[in-house]
């Protein structure tokens, strides 16, 4: 039995091929998911169902299997998806209601105040980054199920763990929209580099992808100048996008708030 | 708790040296220094004449004599050894200056006889390079020249049940094999090979020109 989606350096094809672990991870998931977010407030978060969606769509055939061992595009859209996307997806289908209960119940321990800590959750969540896209790390990692899981699941965690700062109401920070600016424009450059590395390295920097049978028509140096084209694009947009979202919230803010001490 | 100043240095080296271990892992090179698999006593260039993919008979020694010559015996409905191997290859082959590109010979000798026409192997290696030279042959003469160059002879294998006359594998030995322009046959390549492998060894090899 297959559980997850690795790179076996078998030759593609079409059939449909289940990943039992991928729909016990899913669910487990939305069961946290549930717990955490949903209990209670009588109505499905829309964000959250997407998110979770993406993370089964992402992480099951045939998105999982080709990003797992024939193409590196596919795989810098799984990292991009699971670590950009999914984070804010999942937040923001959070009610303030059950934004208010978790704060009651975890918002003073002093791990989250240490995790969540801007310095911290961009350090980790770029070293999580820099350690999963290591030549020895992918290619050791992704041959074999549990590795595959490793990534996808840290790339999950990471983007989660980077995201909190930026969309969780608590804890309380000072710095306010400018901070998030900079924190998330900080927590860009890694993977923006990553993307550099990728679009403008000679030769296939994994084995797993260079040595895999032969998918698309195009070559392995090709498939990974477009991973880091989507890496620098994708990830662009949406830091970009995220800023411009800060920035006018924060605009609007202080709009409302003139307007109330006039 | 405040961990003592010499503990986070140490911590900390540890991640560095782990971080930078993993960024490039060390090529384990041969007594010559190849990353190829070195022969332990260098063989001479086989002899054998085979069809080339433009017509015409192809005398391997002769037309390959003086040029680093990588020799590959494979078929074109191959789903994964081959085309990563030509890929890889002519990928490699593609960032090395001309002056060195254009003392290299490739050789593809197909396998598959029946299926790889002449017409078959100019359509699928010009997808490569256009610089490959495919050869075939009768089936006898494929497998006389397999067993000059050392290797096994190719099989055939059906597919499942449902296999017909043109449904098969074949499988076949997976090495490129290497002729220096001494014309002796010194380094093998396995399946695996990888472009900065090629990339490492095509200069090397083609320094061991005949004296």
């Amino acid at each position: 039995m297959t559980w997850w989606c690795s790179a076996t350096g078998q030759t593609w094809t079409w059939a449909w091929r289940p990943y039992p672990g991928v729909w016990l991870f899913v669910a487990c998931l939305a069961a946290g998911y549930w717990a955490l977010a949903w209990r209670g407030t009588g109505r499905a978060p829309g964000f959250g169902v997407a998110g979770l969606l993406l993370v089964w769509v992402l992480l099951d055939w045939p998105i999982g299997a080709l990003g797992a061992g024939y193409l590196v595009s596919v795989h810098a859209v799984q990292f991009l998806l699971l670590a950009f996307v999914v984070p804010p997806l999942l937040y923001a289908g959070v009610s303030a209601e059950r934004w208010g209960w978790l704060e009651e119940r975890i918002g003073r321990g002093r791990a989250l105040l240490v995790i969540t800590h801007p310095v911290v959750a961009g350090a980790g969540f770029n070293a999580i980054v820099v350690t999963t896209h290591l030549p020895s790390v992918v290619d050791g990692l992704m041959a074999r199920q549990f590795g595959a899981f490793a990534v996808d699941f840290a790339w999950l965690l990471g983007g989660l763990l980077f995201w909190w700062p930026v969309l969780a109401p608590f804890p309380a920070r000072a710095g306010g929209a400018l901070a998030k600016i900079g924190y998330l424009f900080v927590g860009s450059l890694v993977h923006t580099a990553l993307g550099m590395w990728l679009l403008l390295s000679r030769f296939p920097v994994y084995g797993i992808f260079e040595l895999a049978p032969p998918l698309g028509g195009r070559s392995a140096v090709v498939d990974q100048g477009i991973a880091g084209g989507l890496m620098e694009l994708i990830g662009g947009l949406i830091i970009i996008t995220s800023i411009a979202v800060v920035f006018f919230q924060w605009v609007r803010r202080e709009e409302a708030e003139r307007l109330v001490h006039r | 708790m405040k961990m003592p100043k010499r503990r986070r240095l140490a911590i900390a080296a540890a991640v560095t040296v782990l971080i930078c271990g993993g960024c490039g892992k060390e090529r384990d090179l041969s007594p010559s220094g190849y990353a190829g698999a070195e022969l332990p006593q260098p063989k001479p260039k086989p002899a054998f004449v085979l069809t080339s993919m433009h017509g015409g008979s192809f005398d391997f020694r002769r037309e390959t004599d003086g040029f680093l010559t990588l020799l590959f015996f494979g078929y074109t409905n191959c789903p994964d050894v081959c085309p990563v191997q030509m890929s890889n290859l002519a990928a490699a082959l593609d960032r090395l200056p001309s002056d060195l590109s254009r003392r290299v010979r490739v050789v593809f000798v197909t396998t598959d006889p029946a299926r790889d026409t002449p017409a078959r192997l100019r359509q699928w290696l010009g997808a490569f390079a256009p610089s490959f030279v495919g050869l075939t042959g009768t089936p006898e003469q494929l497998t006389r020249a397999q067993l000059d160059a050392g290797l096994p002879p190719a099989v055939q294998a059906s597919i499942g049940d449902s296999a017909t006359a043109r449904d098969y594998t074949v499988g076949h030995a997976a090495q490129i094999i290497a002729y220096t322009p001494d014309n002796l046959e010194r380094v093998h390549y396995p399946s695996g090979t990888r472009q900065q492998d090629w990339a490492h060894d095509i200069p090397l090899l083609l320094q061991r020109d005949r004296q």
